[in-house]
């Protein structure tokens, strides 16, 4: 769940704050709710998925690497309101390898609260590691330790040495990270959702303004053999999620409720109809069927047939080619298929070896010819943006244009290993929405 | 009581208050189109505040006017600034462009859950009821709007029916509004314990949230503090402020904890900050019972005076306030046994029942009293104002043992429960 949701959550939910930091408490500064109102609460921020990413690594091809993120537009400079993963929450992961849209491989992850220290904001996390696989649930990695947010210099210095101590073996041979990162996602969420109104012609020619830049995320990355996921069709579909326990007003033993979940990207902002987004949220991919008809009838590209009239016309509805690269994955060309069940899973074909160096792939992916990127799989690099725009104007139906957001790649550089996502900014140089220099 | 009241809306504001986040931040931006510009998002995005994302919603209807999400989106940025100004002004602002969405589109859910809890922050239940449902045809899936519709259930003293929508609400989507709204029903219920248990798992989810995390302690400080942990509140009150320097809530939480440990000068210089940044009514009524019970009558007359004219302020606005000023009232010597029947009747919930109680007592109608004050503990709530106010009845009743017992729980559960009436309450438990 990202978008307009990630940069106005973030803004709104500090606007106070700043406010009165800044101007100190005179009369009239925005510093507080009115009589009875509640203040800000966003939407549950530390239980929110933004991306989710899977690949073969490139700089270790027998193994796949899942990328997921939470906590949208974490502002490095928020202290003394440091991010963590929330301690009541739980954090899950989810392999299918038979496209029935159930899980057949998940690692569960619990954290506890950070201890409060002076310098590192209480940020530093221990967690749990389980696995459910084959009937069986294992405690797969304990007392594991997220590193603390990036404060700054004095609070944590060489702050990537304290980073590379936070990748972590399991049990099960799989490899474990978690803990604050860079949001790799680029974008100009501004222009994109903004009817597509993009900055410089129709986007493909740079000049974007990246509104993630210098932001943060909390990300939970693992590596796993290629074996451990493998199966004779060689497609596996991947999707995190966050469970909250319940509550009743009698008391109860509370069970966990999803209420959050990411296969493909943006599905939640742009296919999925307000009144609906709690359900989505709530629903295992397996009952995806009933979501179906706002996947085919993508909204898109009603507006896409509006702004660009001289481009069109757009297919509005029985957008199969749409149904499939999200629902079922690509059958013809077979990509990534894993079957009829539609289920929003993000396909990666495990046969498809990398093709370039971390960050080198094609940003277009597949509709730029390179097969190892989305919609197989998502790389950090795929720009998945553009992807989405060019593929719901028809890429993939013979109806090819150049449209895009104007920012093809994150504001910092990608790490050349395990976990790839870049360190965060640390709040004592933090700098964000940099404008990207157009690229023409 | 006064704690009651202002928890009841802050009920009602969490609801207010995510319905407003769910609509500007969860509202499918293709699924309607958009007003704003991206430029206009990457300014507010820089800005971060609401008023300049109100401005900037303004200019984009200007050459929109028909775009009904916008329109829904500046209602809830307009109900946002009265959250943040206290200027009661911002809710007609707030309920022109609402209306005129609906005229557009009769079955938007943004606006209609706008509506609703715009009339829940006016005090208007049983409207705020019949739109919550409304919403809740309109999308029976979407949590929050089982939060409007039990946050005005319980204000119209339907508990049973408010306690099953807030289990659906919590059932739907877990987290913070849920759960600050589980552990105000397990207040309500007596089960203190209970209510604390799930403001913890509140305050999880609320982390990396300044304000949402500032709210919760403080909402855990009055809860502590109103059932005999002081220092428990002391420490929640702090968190808030740490969490959020200057937060006027958190002054407010502190200023209360000053009150209960005889530090009443202390009290009052955090309550005055709190009310000078702004002058809800409880913060002036607070602060002026602060001001009398340490000898100050012209600084106590002169927030006194004040609330008259909040309130009318409030009432000019459309809020209904008839409860909250008939509890001033009794509690200063004008008790109007009109108002508070009028108050009851359009809040038939505990406390409108024990308003009017405690304004019949104040005119010796103590048989009628004794009635409104079992209604007023039928849920077995341990406030100490409402035992106080029980024990005041027996007292008028001539049973000056029963009254006694009333006067040593509302004692127990907070020794100095109230500036004004603490001190009565210990003279007579002896």
């Amino acid at each position: 769940m990202r978008g307009i949701a990630l940069a106005l959550a973030a803004a709104l939910a500090t606007a106070v704050a700043v406010a009165v930091v800044v101007r100190g408490s005179s009369p009239g500064t925005a510093n507080a709710s009115s009589h009875r109102e509640a203040p800000l609460i966003s939407q549950d921020p530390s239980a929110d998925n933004t991306d989710l990413y899977a690949f073969r690594s490139p700089d270790k091809p027998d193994t796949v690497t899942i990328v997921s993120n939470w906590i949208p537009g974490e502002d490095p400079g928020a202290g003394p309101n440091w991010y963590t993963f929330s301690p009541s929450a739980r954090y899950d992961l989810y392999v299918d390898r038979n496209g029935d849209g159930k899980p057949d491989v998940t690692w569960q992850f619990r954290f506890k609260a950070g201890t409060p220290t002076a310098f590192l904001g209480g940020t530093q996390q221990e967690y749990t590691v389980t696995k459910v696989a084959g009937g069986k649930t294992t405690v797969v990695g304990r007392g594991l330790a997220t590193p603390p947010d990036n404060i700054g210099p004095r609070s944590t210095p060489n702050y990537h040495d304290l980073a590379v101590k936070g990748v972590h073996s399991l049990t099960d041979g799989t490899t474990v990270f978690a803990g604050q990162r860079d949001d790799a996602f680029f974008g100009d969420i501004g222009a994109a959702f903004d009817l597509v109104a993009i900055r410089h012609g129709t986007g493909a020619t740079g000049g974007g303004k990246d509104f993630f830049a210098g932001y943060a995320v909390h990300a939970i990355a693992l590596q796993v053999p290629v074996a451990m996921l493998d199966n004779s069709s060689h497609v596996i579909g991947i999707w995190a999620a966050t469970d909250r326990p319940s509550a009743q007003v009698a008391k109860g033993k509370p069970g966990l409720v999803q209420v959050s979940r990411l296969g493909n990207p943006l599905v939640n902002e742009l296919l999925i109809p307000t009144e609906l987004k709690d359900k989505w949220n709530a629903t295992t991919p397996d009952k995806d069927k009933q979501f179906e008809q706002y996947y085919s009838t993508p909204i898109l590209a009603a507006l896409l047939n509006k702004l660009y009239p001289q481009f069109g016309p757009f297919q509005e509805k029985d957008r199969a080619d749409i149904v499939s690269v999200l629902g079922t994955g690509l059958k013809s060309p077979n990509l990534n298929y894993t079957g009829p069940t539609f289920a929003d899973e993000l396909r990666l074909n495990l046969s498809i070896a990398p093709t370039a160096a971390v960050g080198k792939g094609n940003r277009l992916g597949v509709l730029g010819g390179d097969l190892a990127g989305y919609p197989n799989g998502r790389r950090l690099e795929d720009d998945v943006i553009d992807i989405s725009e060019r593929a719901v104007g028809g890429a993939l139906i013979g109806h090819s244009l150049p449209l895009g957001d104007g920012v093809d790649a994150n504001d910092v550089p990608l790490q050349s290993s395990f976990p790839y996502e870049p360190d965060p900014f640390s709040g004592f140089d933090n700098t964000k929405g940099q404008l990207q220099p157009a690229n023409g | 009581m006064r704690r009651r009241l202002f928890i009841a809306g802050t009920a009602a504001g969490i609801a207010a208050a995510v319905l407003l986040l769910g609509g500007l931040f969860r509202g499918s931006p293709a699924a309607a189109p958009r007003p704003t510009s991206g430029e206009a998002l990457a300014a507010d995005f820089a800005a971060a505040d609401t008023a300049g994302l109100v401005l900037q919603l303004q200019t984009a209807l200007r050459a929109a006017p028909r775009d009904v999400h916008g329109l829904g989106l500046l209602g809830l940025a307009y109900q946002q600034r009265a959250r943040e100004t206290g200027d009661p002004a911002w809710y007609g602002k707030s309920e022109g462009v609402l209306r005129r969405a609906l005229r557009l589109a009769p079955h938007d859910l943004i606006a209609t859950s706008g509506l609703a809890s715009l009339a829940l922050s006016r005090h208007r239940f049983g409207e705020a009821l019949a739109l919550g449902r409304r919403a809740r045809a309109l999308s029976p899936s979407t949590a929050r709007n089982y939060g409007v519709i039990g946050d005005a259930l319980v204000e119209l003293g339907r508990y049973r029916e408010a306690f099953a929508a807030f289990d659906t609400m919590a059932r739907l989507k877990p987290g913070l509004a849920a759960y600050a709204r589980i552990s105000y029903a397990r207040e309500l219920r007596g089960d203190v314990a209970g209510a604390r248990d799930v403001m913890r798992l509140a305050l999880d989810a609320a982390v990396g949230q300044r304000e949402a995390l500032a709210w919760t302690h403080v909402q855990l400080a009055k809860l502590e503090l109103g059932h005999g942990r002081r220092e428990a509140a002391a420490r929640e009150a702090r968190a808030a402020l740490r969490a959020f320097p200057g937060y006027v809530y958190g002054l407010d939480a502190l200023a209360q904890v000053e009150a209960a440990r005889g530090r009443l000068r202390a009290a009052a210089r955090l309550e005055r900050a709190a009310a000078q940044t702004i002058p809800l009514p409880q913060f002036v009524s607070f602060l002026g019972d602060l001001y009398a019970a340490t000898g100050r009558l012209r600084l106590a007359r002169d927030q006194y005076r004040l609330i008259g004219a909040i309130e009318r302020l409030l009432a000019a606005n459309g809020v209904r306030t008839d409860l909250e000023t008939a509890l001033f009232d009794a509690d200063h010597g004008r008790a109007s046994i009109a108002l508070a029947r009028r108050a009851e009747r359009m809040r038939p919930s505990i406390d409108g029942a024990d308003v009017l109680a405690w304004t019949l007592a104040r005119h010796d109608r103590c048989a009628e009293a004794l009635t409104w004050s079992r209604r007023a503990l039928r849920l077995g709530t341990q406030d100490a104002l409402k035992l106080f106010h029980r024990g005041m009845i027996e007292r008028c009743l001539a049973r000056d043992a029963e009254a006694r017992i009333w006067f040593r729980r509302a004692l127990a559960l907070n020794p100095r429960f109230s500036v004004l009436w603490a001190p009565t309450a210990r003279r007579l438990a002896r």
